[in-house]
């Protein structure tokens, strides 16, 4: 059944919210991110199944490529952060504040 | 007579391999749903984020497995090398080049409560998408055959239909290599 492969897509996605809103590493939280863009990747490959048609595994693959994208920016930020302030703590992104 | 008597186990034959064939997607479903999960608890459950990136890889390969299951045989080598093998492995890479100490982790102290409240959050909405999720129609889950998501349908409409996204998405990947040399040079350049 493909509501299988939804519900499972849905509890990808929380369990991601819920890694970016309650932890403060930024790592994790990162690769939270990493996980909520994967669940959005198994729903589009469930529906490309549904209708058996391939557009929704292009969808995928597009946002792997922005996945690479966002990965090397993020990970350029976070040396940079951690060379400037020797902590990998998301409090410490305050640098706007004023 | 005998024709109903030399049909008949056929028919038998074949509703068993149809149903052995359901059962082991169904099977191989729940197994790698039941990985997925985990690993995706490990990660948002472990303090250091070596022990939670593990723990994601083992989430990617289960994802890579169920986009087999979905006959989708490109994502699923696609998922492996390069979700698997190229992100997972540059994320690896500089959590270890950064060498991280205890004492360079986040005092987490509130973790558990603040997981609890961000599940209170949460829940209603996950409960909202699962009630959308069933009011889908059901279709069946068998493996397709003849070249459905193989490398050469999914390239020929990638490049038929998809040309102008999939040409936007390389320049967004110029952006981005541009973007990380002048980020992470900026250092080097100003000692």
């Amino acid at each position: 059944m493909i509501s299988n492969y939804l519900t499972l897509s849905v509890i990808l996605f929380s369990l991601g919210i819920l890694g970016v809103i309650s932890r403060r590493n930024v790592f994790t939280v990162f690769m939270s991110i990493e996980m909520m863009l994967n669940a959005a990747n198994l729903a589009f490959i469930s529906f490309s199944r549904l209708h058996v048609s391939m557009d929704g595994q292009i969808l995928a693959l597009m946002v792997i490529a922005v996945a690479a994208a966002e990965a090397s920016l993020a990970l350029a930020v976070v040396i940079l952060l951690h060379k400037h302030k020797g902590m990998l703590d998301t409090n410490i992104f305050s640098l706007l504040k004023g | 007579m005998t024709c109903w008597r030399v049909k008949a186990p056929l028919t038998k034959k074949n509703t068993k391999k149809g149903a052995f064939d359901i059962m082991f997607t169904e099977l191989m479903f729940f197994g790698l749903a039941a990985m997925t999960v985990l690993g995706a608890l490990g990660l948002i459950l472990f303090k250091h984020p070596m022990n939670g990136a593990m723990s994601f890889v083992v989430t990617l390969i289960s994802l890579a497995g169920l986009y087999a299951l979905l006959s989708a045989r490109l994502m699923f080598l696609i998922q492996l090398i390069v979700y698997a093998g190229a992100i997972m492995s540059l994320i690896i890479f500089i959590i270890m080049f950064l060498n991280i100490q205890d004492s360079d982790l986040p005092d987490e102290k509130g973790r558990g409560m603040f997981l609890l409240g961000g599940a209170v959050v949460i829940t209603p909405i996950a409960w909202f998408l699962f009630k959308i999720v069933k009011s889908l129609p059901g279709g069946d889950t068998k493996i397709i055959g003849n070249g459905f998501g193989g490398v050469k349908e999914v390239g020929l409409l990638l490049f038929k239909n998809w040309l102008l996204p999939f040409e936007i998405v390389s320049i967004l990947l110029l952006v981005a290599l541009v973007g990380a040399v002048v980020l992470a040079g900026k250092r080097g350049e100003s000692k």
